[in-house]
This record gives structure tokens, sequence and C-alpha cells, in this order.
């Protein structure tokens, strides 16, 4: 055994696999991955982390006893609201608004979060199955106006009869959501307070703590999704906490939020709705990270598994962040990463639309069960990984590490049968049809993260995550014309990578409308109280001085208009009018860089609406420690030649195939190529260099 | 054609709209348009064929390809590159003079090779009323402005003197110039796609996608029709305003695979404003026709070419100038959406393969409720009541309709919060709801509608006031199909007290409680001053099938959700529920007296 280390140990849940990552200064990143084992998570957790200290020659104990900080992401909660299997919950609302959740103002919850497609044939289109039946939704007698004030005193003993008819209808939990409480909570507290009285066995989620936020219908949501899962994630993170202590960690355990920080396991396990999407949130913050690194401040994410292509955007350093989030169809507002996604994976299925005979790729997936094809686990219908495999980009030898043959053979012949006869083309020609099919879809999903926000792709870099990525990435980074690719070292556990590169991260916010410019005496009592509560709690976490950070922002839009946009604050505090001025025009060019120019509406004067802190603990991320670059020859890592699909040719053409393995920072290759890693594949195209930098990243100039 | 890049330009046509609806959407920044998603985007060949029309107030798509030909008619050798054309005429092309249409011809390389259009519904347009619909309007020169065609940008130049001509005439300036500000963004996007679109395949290929785009979405259109069976298919559909009773007629025939539908029959123009023009009635047709006939189909002129109209002139369909129409897109139009949906559904169901795409009348009946006056912190507000954009599904053959589901003519619409609602005009809500019993009865019950209260809070005036262009509150509109019940009618209660009592008090939780005179209002402009409250109830949609087949496990869930009283379980359902339990015996013995007793229902001859 080594001696103790200080480790950093990450383990992401996915929907698939389990990833970890173990870091420590001076050692190179070590990668473990192991499949989920839903609805024990536990066994993959282990199991995942096991497959690390095997590599190190360790065991579990013996690398968690030397492990200082544990970062955990997971997809219980998302995992709990998509199989339906949370708490029975109770919902009180203010009296005559008690269908508010149910109906979702208007048809929006029967069309949001459909593709376009599903949204035209309307006869078809429901709402989700509510998380709360409409039995268990009480209206109190209470009130609250637009400015906070309280115009009707919560009727008491209504409530508690209300609260007792839900407990004898046997709820779990129950939420509360009043109108206008994010003015003034104080309804919302008392009613949770005589549930307390009543039976404190009962989970309460109230709207005021949970999504202070203007807007009843997705506060509500919020807020009834938070208790739909509550205790789940609060046994979970609670089980997680001693399955680690059990296994010789001393440290504290860290949960990732979808908001892209960590909390501490004791105050993470209060927000279920927090960990929502956490595991995409922590790849943007690991290709942040990596963009901070190579000094990119540019970057275009792109994440391609089996089932879905997910892209986001980091601008000038900053996550851009969610509009109108939601969870399976449901609304809420936490603040979350923008990653938008579509369904083309390596598993998507490739179809003929019967009425049209046009080709189509996905959103169906084949998942890993069966599979692709070429898999030969019984998959019948072909997938984009049985077409990377036709048009040479894999090896039928050496798929993960050579630990799988796959059958190139019968994805042939499934494919001439479904989609290339069909089209009346050969195998070949419809492949490569394919191929460009599935690129322009993305190419064109990109373009509405980008163009559609006034941001031109090639101003940016671009980073290729997961275990598809690789092969498509050359072609359709060339197509937007980004800068360059980066082909990340830890490509393939982007998002275990992300927790080792996130810090603590509270955030707060307070809700008043002020017109531009207002007297300097209003923002003392925002700004103040939130900076006593979040220097209290990061205190408590073990935070001071200049290990923490304080972000602060506001929420400004151009009066009688619907779009806010959050501006930071880059004046210091107390503001003085020249502060108000800079903030002003912050949100003016960053109103026009989102809206496009000619969107200022300045007539109308400015308003601020929110007031926001971003209250950060840093933790302590070990340098990562650069390679010696050797000369740019490759040919050591050459192992052999084949024929693969280059773009520009429209044909198969012999290039050269190389073996990560055996590439050493600096080495140059040309396309067209495909170096083999363990896990993914890499494909360069005509006219393409790339080199592997001293990181182990490979990096694909384009500009 | 090759079917790979045809399959991409395809999906990027569908793409050009998306971004040029986001700008829209961006640059408005409007409640109407916003939440409402009252707007329309669509693309146009270079004669004004429609390409790809967008999912967005589907009325347009027609109207808007008629604008489209008719500036290529009137500007014939006048339209260059760069240049941008605002129609509103309501006799030339548009719906109405409240709804814009802003025009932009597409170039590459000095050839016109396509347009775009787009509208919104403005701000105000210096009608009679504000807000565009304009109740008591004798002419449509009460209306507002109007105009068949008109230059604004001339070859990428605005011009100044037209502009500032256009925001003199109206209401609010400054918003209306907010609204064609987002629309020339709009056109403006759509034309750079396009030209980057075609650059990358070359015009050849681009125009023959185009070709194929159309011709693919007729051919398709009427290989649906040959399948199902040749016939004829009614609807009529009654409206009342002031005590004035309107008829639409519609005979829709089908034979081999071209459809006609003939408003022969119909009630002669009305001197109110609820009259359409031909353009409006077209629309009208088409905007239930898109998702329910062609929900799979590329929506284009295709689908238009099968199809023949015949709408009298001088007919509440087709009237003429100069008849007041500010109210026809939620006056008669929703006539012949109903109309157009209930025999397009009629015929649908009559074929097992698209009996699942079947569907009884959605929201029959708009409530559009414009308010207007000084707000909380002393502008002036204009704006619409947008729960009339959360109207009620209809039932399916298969399921239950969509409380407050949204309408078929504008598929992707919804309301604001009620708290967006409070911040902007000095009102407060007493309840927003489903309204129990509101949906039509049937084997799959019809969406339920809903009922809200406002009265004035923290006004500096007092108030508001608003119009209320309220039609129909007497008959039925959504139709149910097979059998099913009709949706509950909208009704509107202005509840005025001269108790100086302060309004702050009052949070009734029905309109019975609330204190006070009640008079039903239906048509013009009234007050919500002082102690006055305004009730709405708006309507449900139709049922499929027959009440007595349904299911009494699932009446016996409506009364427990509050969607039907027991009365209506038993009386129109035929449920007996006796401790939250369906009795079966019971049940049974009152669903063959209900039976018998329709048997022998004598049916009054005229």
């Amino acid at each position: 055994m080594k001696t103790a280390k200080s480790y950093l140990v990450a383990t992401d849940v996915g929907g698939t696999c389990t990833d970890t990552v173990v870091f420590t200064v001076g050692e190179p990143v070590i990668l473990g991955k192991a499949l989920s084992t839903p609805p024990d998570f536990a066994t993959g957790v282990l199991d995942s982390i096991k497959s690390a200290a095997d590599q190190m020659g360790i065991t579990v104990s013996e690398l968690l006893a030397n492990t200082s900080l544990f970062v955990h992401g997971s997809t219980v909660v998302d995992n709990a609201i998509l199989t339906r299997d949370g708490a029975k919950v109770g919902l009180l609302t203010t009296e005559g608004f008690e269908d508010t959740l149910l109906v979702t103002r208007g048809g929006y919850g029967r069309w949001a979060g459909l593709t376009e497609e599903r949204m035209k044939n309307m006869v078809k289109t429901d709402r989700a199955k509510p998380l709360v039946e409409r039995n268990l939704i009480h209206g109190v007698p209470e009130r609250t106006d637009y400015k906070g004030s309280i115009i009707r005193e919560l009727d008491e003993s209504s409530a508690r009869e209300s609260i007792k008819k839900l407990i004898d209808d046997g709820v779990d939990a129950i939420a509360i959501s009043y109108l206008w409480s994010f003015y003034n909570q104080k309804n919302e507290i008392r009613t949770q307070e005589i549930i307390k009285e009543i039976n404190p066995q009962i989970y309460t989620s109230i709207s005021s703590n949970i999504a202070p936020t203007p807007g009843e219908y997705e506060r509500t949501s919020t807020t009834v999704i938070n208790a739909y899962a509550g205790e789940i994630a609060r046994q979970y993170i609670e089980n997680l906490a001693e399955l680690m202590k059990n296994n010789g960690y001393l440290g504290p355990v860290m949960i990732m939020q979808g908001y892209g920080g960590l909390l501490l396991a004791s105050e993470a396990s209060d927000r279920a709705i927090g960990m929502l999407e956490c595991g995409p949130a922590a790849g943007v913050i690991g290709s942040k990270a990596l963009g901070d690194l190579l000094n990119q401040k540019d970057v275009i994410a792109t994440d391609m598994g089996g089932t879905t292509f997910k892209v986001s955007v980091i601008q000038g350093g900053q996550i851009e962040y969610a509009r109108e989030p939601m969870i399976d169809r449901f609304h809420y507002t936490q603040p979350k990463i923008e990653v938008v996604s579509i369904g083309a994976g390596g598993g998507s299925i490739v179809w003929i639309e019967e009425e049209t005979k046009i080709p189509r790729v996905g959103p169906r997936s084949a998942g890993s069960r069966p599979g692709p094809v070429c898999y030969g686990m019984g998959g019948e219908e072909p997938t984009l990984t049985d077409v990377f495999m036709l048009i040479g980009y894999m090896d039928p030898n050496i798929f993960l590490g050579g630990s799988m043959n796959l059958d190139k053979e019968a994805a042939r012949k499934v494919f001439d049968a479904k989609i290339a006869k069909p089209l009346g083309l050969s195998v070949e020609e419809a492949a490569y049809g394919i191929f460009r099919i599935a690129t322009a879809q993305i190419t064109d999903l990109i373009r509405e993260i980008t163009v559609e926000r006034g941001l031109d792709p090639r101003d940016f870099v671009m980073h290729a995550f997961g275990g598809s990525c690789g092969m498509v990435s050359a072609t359709f980074g060339a197509e937007l014309g980004v800068k360059k690719i980066v082909i990340p070292y830890t490509a393939a556990v982007n998002c275990a990578f992300g927790l080792i590169s996130a810090d603590i991260v509270h955030e707060y916010s307070v809700v008043k409308t002020l017109q531009m410019p207002s007297p300097l005496s209003e923002f003392p009592p925002l700004f103040e109280p939130m900076r006593e509560k979040a220097l209290k709690t990061l205190a408590a976490e073990g935070f001071t001085g200049d290990q923490v950070v304080l972000d602060w922002s506001v929420d400004l839009r151009y009066s009688r208009q619907v779009h806010e946009v959050t501006t930071p604050l880059k004046a210091p505090l107390p503001l003085t009018s020249d502060g108000l001025e800079i903030l002003s025009r912050d949100f003016e060019s960053l109103y026009e860089r989102k809206y496009g120019k000619g969107s200022a509406f300045r007539e109308a004067g400015i308003e601020m609406t929110q007031f926001r802190l971003t209250a950060r603990g840093l933790l302590n991320h070990p340098d990562m420690s650069a390679a010696k670059t050797v000369g740019e020859d490759s040919s050591a890592a050459l192992t052999g030649r084949r024929k693969i699909f280059v773009e520009a040719k429209s044909a198969m053409i012999e290039s050269d195939i190389y073996d990560f393995t055996l590439l050493n920072p600096g080495n140059v290759i040309k396309g067209p190529a495909v170096i083999h890693t363990p896990i993914t594949t890499i494909v360069l195209q005509d006219n393409q260099k790339s080199v592997m930098d001293q990181y182990r990243n490979i990096i694909i100039e384009l500009g | 054609m090759d079917p790979i890049t045809f399959s991409i330009i395809r999906h990027r046509l569908y793409r050009v709209v998306e971004e040029a609806v986001i700008t829209l959407k961006h640059v408005s920044g409007s409640a109407i348009t916003n939440e409402g998603h009252d707007l329309m985007v669509s693309l146009y060949e270079a004669d004004g064929t429609l390409l790809l029309g967008g999912v967005g107030f589907l009325h347009h798509l027609t109207s808007a390809a008629e604008a489209c030909k008719s500036i290529i008619r009137r500007f014939e050798g006048d339209v260059h590159e760069g240049d941008l054309f605002l129609l509103n005429d309501p006799f030339t092309a548009a719906l109405h003079t409240s709804d814009i249409y802003l025009v932009s011809p597409i170039h590459y390389k000095g050839e016109l090779i396509a347009w775009s259009a787009c509208f919104v519904h403005v701000y105000d347009i210096g009608a009679m009323n504000p807000g565009g619909f304009a109740p008591d309007a004798q002419d449509v020169f009460s209306e507002g402005f109007s105009s068949p065609g008109l230059k604004i940008v001339d070859r990428g130049n605005l011009r100044q003197d037209v502009w500032d001509t256009i925001l003199n005439m109206v209401r609010g300036p400054e918003m209306v110039a907010l609204d064609l500000r987002s629309m020339i963004a709009c056109n403006n996007v759509a034309k750079d796609r396009m030209v980057a679109l075609v650059e990358k395949y070359g015009l050849p290929t681009f125009q023959e996608t185009c070709k194929s785009l159309v011709a693919q979405s007729e051919s398709r259109l009427r290989e649906r029709l040959r399948e199902l069976p040749d016939g004829s298919w009614q609807s009529r559909q009654y409206f009342d305003v002031k005590g004035e009773v309107y008829k639409v007629l519609l005979k829709m025939t089908k034979v081999d695979d071209e459809l006609t539908f003939d408003f022969t029959g119909s009630s002669p123009q009305s001197k109110y404003s609820v009259n359409c023009t031909k353009w409006a009635s077209l629309g009208g047709l088409f905007a239930p026709l898109f998702p329910l006939l062609c929900y799979d189909i590329t929506w284009n002129e295709g689908v238009i070419r099968p199809i023949k109209v015949i709408a009298p002139e001088g007919s509440i369909v087709n009237c003429t100038k100069p008849s007041p129409v500010s109210v026809a897109t939620v006056g008669a139009i929703q006539s012949v959406n109903n109309a157009a949906c209930t025999t397009i559904a009629k015929m649908l169901a009559s074929h097992d393969k698209y009996a699942d795409q079947t569907s009884a009348v959605w929201h029959a009946n708009h409530f559009a409720v414009f308010m207007f006056g000084k707000n909380q912190k002393g502008g002036d507000s204009i704006g619409i009541l947008t729960e009339t954009f959360a109207g009620a599904g209809g039932a399916r053959t298969f399921a239950d309709g969509v409380d407050i589901g949204g309408e078929i003519p504008n598929p992707i619409s919804r309301m604001a919060n009620v708290e967006t609602v409070e911040a902007m005009f000095p009102v407060r809500y007493l309840f927003r709801r489903r309204l129990k019993d509101s949906g039509g009865g049937g084997e799959f019950r019809g969406g339920t509608g809903g009922e809200l209260a406002l009265i004035p809070h923290d006004a500096p005036d007092g108030g508001l006031n608003y119009v209320l262009s309220g039609k129909g509150s007497k008959f039925p509109q959504s139709e149910g199909l097979d059998g099913g019940n009709p949706g509950a009618i909208n009704d509107y209660v202005w509840v005025h007290s001269e108790d100086s009592k302060d309004g702050h008090d009052c949070f009734s939780q029905s309109l019975s409680a609330i204190p006070g005179e009640k008079e039903s209002i239906s048509w013009g402009v009234f007050p919500l001053m002082g102690n006055d409250a305004l009730y709405v109830r708006w309507n449900g949609g139709g049922g499929v099938g027959d009440s007595l087949d349904r299911i009494p496990g699932a009446v016996l869930t409506d009364v427990t959700n509050s969607l039907i009283s027991p009365e209506a379980a038993r009386e129109i359902y035929g449920v007996v529920i006796t401790d939250n339990q369906v009795d079966e015996v019971k049940t049974e013995e009152l669903r063959n007296s209900l039976r018998s007793e329709r048997i022998n229902k004598k049916v009054e001859q005229k």
C-alpha cells in the first residue's frame, strides 16, 4: 500500500453507468466505471470506486481512508419523478386557486417538453399525470397582495382542519404554496408550524423557501416536486454518508446541485429539487474547469452518449442557466445550468418514415439492451453505432478495450434490408447519408443555442465528451466553424470529472421591483441580510477569509417587457449611483447580446426585479499536473490502416489507425485517421490535424 | 431528389421558422405574444406559394399567403432586396386590422427566391376602443388604421415618414413600435437563415426541395382523403350578439381526393363587428384542418390544393366592405373553426384507422376582455385577459378532453400567472379555477372550462374599464360528437354595488357570494370601478359518445375532483353515488330508466 495521501474522490451515478474520478497532486487521474444498480445505488457506487482502487492496487477502504473529500452526484431524484416512485403528497394553496397546479397555465403543461412533431398532433397530447391528486389539494383562507401585504390573515382553524383531513387521507408529505408568499412568507411559515404541531413526522415543503420567485404555477410545481421526492433524497443522502463512513471515509460528503455547486450532505438533504439534473450540470462544470485550465473562455460543451446528444454553452467563462427548466413534463424554477439535448446518441435507431420514405435518426434508442445490431445481443433495429461500424469508424475487434467483439456482418445485413434497399441506395451510400443526417441535426441543435442567442460558433472552442462524440465532432465542429475541438482525456467520465472541479455554492435571492435608478438607501436592506446569512452558513462549514467569494447579481428588464436578464453586479457594495449606472449599461449590452440587436426598449425605462447572491466556499482543487511534451512523431502509436468514410470525399478512404494509449504529449496526427482509446474512438476528417496536449487531451485545430 | 439532402433541408426550414419565432418573442416581450403565442411566422416561395407554416395562430397561414400574393401583385416591378411591406386590410388579406402582417422578400444574388411573413396582435391600432377590438364599430372605418400594402422599409432603409405616420395613429405608440420592431427583426432572421441555406445547398437544390415539399404534402393529403369514405358531413353553429342570433352552416363534401366546404345558408353579414371577410373564413377553416387532418404532414400549399371553399358574398362568413370586422378573430371565425372541426372529426371517425385522431370541439368561444386604464404605477396599461388562450379541450374517442387545455387553432398557447396579472394591472383575483359541470357530458367527457372573478385593487383611478366582445352566451358552441353533449356556455357578470364598503374586504369564493347587484353583460365597454367585480366563466369542450355509457368509476372520480356535481352524475350520467361509492345496482336501474325516458320522449315537430 502507498503512503497516506489526500485523495479527492468523485462519484457520479448516471442512468447507465456510475463513474468515479480519483485525483491527487502528482499522480495521473484515475478513472473508474461500473454499471449503476437502481434502486439501491450503493452497490454501483462501491463497484465504481473499487474499479478505480483496483487500478491503484489498493482496497476501497484504503482509498477512502486516505480521501480528504468525497463528492457525489446522482440521478436519484430524477428517477423518483420519472418512475413515479415518490411520496403521497398533499398541497395547501390560497383558497380560490386550488386548481393552479393542475391546469398548468392552460395548454402550457400539455405541450411543453414535446417535439414540434408531437405538438402538431394535438388530439394525441395530454398533460402528464400530476404528482398530487385533486382531492389532496386544499384551499386555505388567507391572502397576500402584490406588494406583500397580508390582506387576509391565515384562518388557522381552517388550515388545521385541512391538514388533519390530508393526514387522514394518508399523505406522507405536504407542500404549501400561497399567492405572493415570496414577498411575505409569514402565512406559509405559520402553516408549516401547525403541521409540525399536529404531526412532526410529515415531510413539509414551503414555496417561499424552495422557490421564492414570482409565478405561482411554477413555484407551486417546484414545491410539489420537492415534497414528492424529499424523503427519498433525504434517505439516499443519509444512507450514502453511512456507506462512506462504514468503508472508512471520515471527511465530509458533498452533494452536487443542478445549478452547478456543491452542498454539504446535511444541507442538501432538505432540498431534493436541487439534485435534479445535477449530473449534466457537473459535466458543464467539468468543461468549464477544463476550459479554465486550457485558457478557453468561450466553450461549446457537447456530450454524446447512448441515447442523447447534450450541449451547453460557456461564454466569457460564464455558464448559461435554463429559463424554463422541466423534469419529465413538470416545470420547476430552481436555477439550473442550461443543457439542451436531442435524442441522437450511439443507440439511436435509424428508421424510414413510412409515409414519406424519408430516413430518420432517433429519438427512440436501443439503449444498452438489446443495443445496436452489431452488439449481437438481440438488437434488430439499425442504430447510429451500426452506421459508425459500417463506415469504418469502429474496429469490430477492439471495442471497449477488446472486452467485446462486434458483429459487423449482422449490422450490414440489417442495415441493408431496413434502410439501404428501401432507399434504393448501396449500403455505403445509405450509411454516409445517415451519418450526414445525424451530424446535421446536431449542428442545428448547436446553432439553436448559439446563433439564436447571438453567439457565433466561430468564436468558440468545442469540447467533445461522451462515448460517441469523438466520431462525429470533427464533422459538425468543422461545419459550425469552431476554432478547435478538444476531446478530453476524461471524455468518458465527464460528469465525475466535473464533480471534482466544483465548489460549495449557496444561492440566495430577494424579489423586489425597483425602478432604475432608485434611491441608494433601497439597496442595503436587500443585500445585507443575504450577506449576513451567507457568511454565517459558510463559516459554519469552515470557510472564511479568502476561501469565501460573494458574487452579486441583479435581474433587470425593460419596463412592460417580460424578459429578465440576470446581470452580474460588478460595482462594489454599498452601491453608488456610478455603480447603478454600470449595472444598467451591463444589462443593456447583455440584453442585446441575448435577444439580438435592436431588441432593447429603452423608451420604457428599466426595472430591477430580483437581487441575487451566489456565495462560494472555495475547495482546494489540486492542479492537474502537466506531462512533458515529446516530439511530433506519432508513428509509435500507428497500429495499422483501414478504409474509413471521409466526408469531404464521400468515399471510403484508406486511413491510419492509432492506439491512444501509445500516444505521447506532443504527438501530431494528420487526418483522415482514427484514434482508438480504451473506451471510445476519435475520428479525424480529411485535412484535419490533431495534437495530444500535456494533459493527454486530443486537440483538433480547425481555425 | 436525393432523400438525404431533402431531409436535411426540410429540417433546416423548420429551424428557420423556429428561430424567427424566438426572435419575435424576444424582441416583442409583450404578454399577448409571449404568453398567448398570438403570433405566426411562415415561409413562402417566390410566387407566394405557402412553403412552410409554423406552429403559431393557424388562422393566419392562408391569409398571410394571400398577403404575400397581394403584395406581389400590387408592387410588381417595385420589389427590391431589403424591402419590407406592411398589410393589415381585412378586405385584402388580413383577419382584422390589429393583426398586422409584415412581409419580406428574400433575395439571393439579386434574384427573388422566397418570402417570409409574420404577424403579432399589436398593442393598439387606433380603433375606437383600446386594444383593437371595437364591439360597437359601425364599419371598418371605425376600426383603426388599415393598409392594403405599404412599403415601410425601402432597400434596407426604414421609411421614417411612414413609420411616424403609423405611430401617430395609435395609443401607446412606443409599445406598437416595439411590436413592429419585433416583426422586422423576425423577418431579418428568417431572411438571413434562408440565404445561408441556399448558399450551402445551391439554388437549384433548394428550389427543387421546395417543390417536392409542397408536392409531397399534396400527395399525402390526397392519399389520406382517398382512404376515407366519400360523403357529406354537416355542422350548424349558432351565436348571439345583443340578442340577435347568427348561424354558420357548413356542409363538407368529400369526393375521391378532394374536399369542398360549403357555407351556403349561413346568416347574412352582421351590423356588429363579428363578421369574417373571406380571408378570415378561409383561415378559420384551415386552422383546425392542419392539426386534425394533417397532423403528420408538412403544413404548406400542398394541403390547400385539394380543398375548395364556397362562402356566399354578403354573408357573415364573407362580408362586404365596409362591414365592421374587428372582433372577427373571436367572432364568426370561431364558428367556422368549430364547424370545420366537427365535420372533419365526423369524417375521420368513419374510418377505423383514423377514429383515434378524432376530437369534439375545443374552446368554441373566446372571451376577449381588454382591460385599459391607469395601473398601480401610474402608467397606462392595455391588455387582454390571457385566460382566453386557455380554453377547454374537446373529448377524444379514447380519452376525456384536457381541462383548460388550450385550443386547436393555436396549438401552443398558454395563460399568464395570476401574480403576473396582479403585478401589471390594479386588480385582484378572488378565484381562478376549473368550472364544475362545464365539460360536455359523454362516454368521454369534454374538458372543463374555467371561472374567475376580479375586483379593483390599488387602482389610482379607483379601477379600470374593459372592452368586452363576449358574443355567444346563449347557445353552447362546443359541439359534441357521436352523441356527446356540448360544453357549457360562456357567461359574463358585472357585479355592482353602491355600498361604499372597501372592496379590499371581499374574498368571496363564488359569484353568488360576491355582494352587489349582478348584471349579465356581453358586449361593449364596462367599468371595473370601486366595489365592482367582474365574473367570467368560460366554456367547456364537447363530449364524445353517450354519457350513459361512461364508466361509473370515472364519474365518481370527476365528482371527487369537483369536476362534476353529484346532480350531474345522476341526471346526465345516470350514476348513483352513496358514501363516496358507486351504487352499481341503483346506477343500472337509473340508467335503464333514463334510456326508456329518452325512447318515450316526444319530439316536437315544427
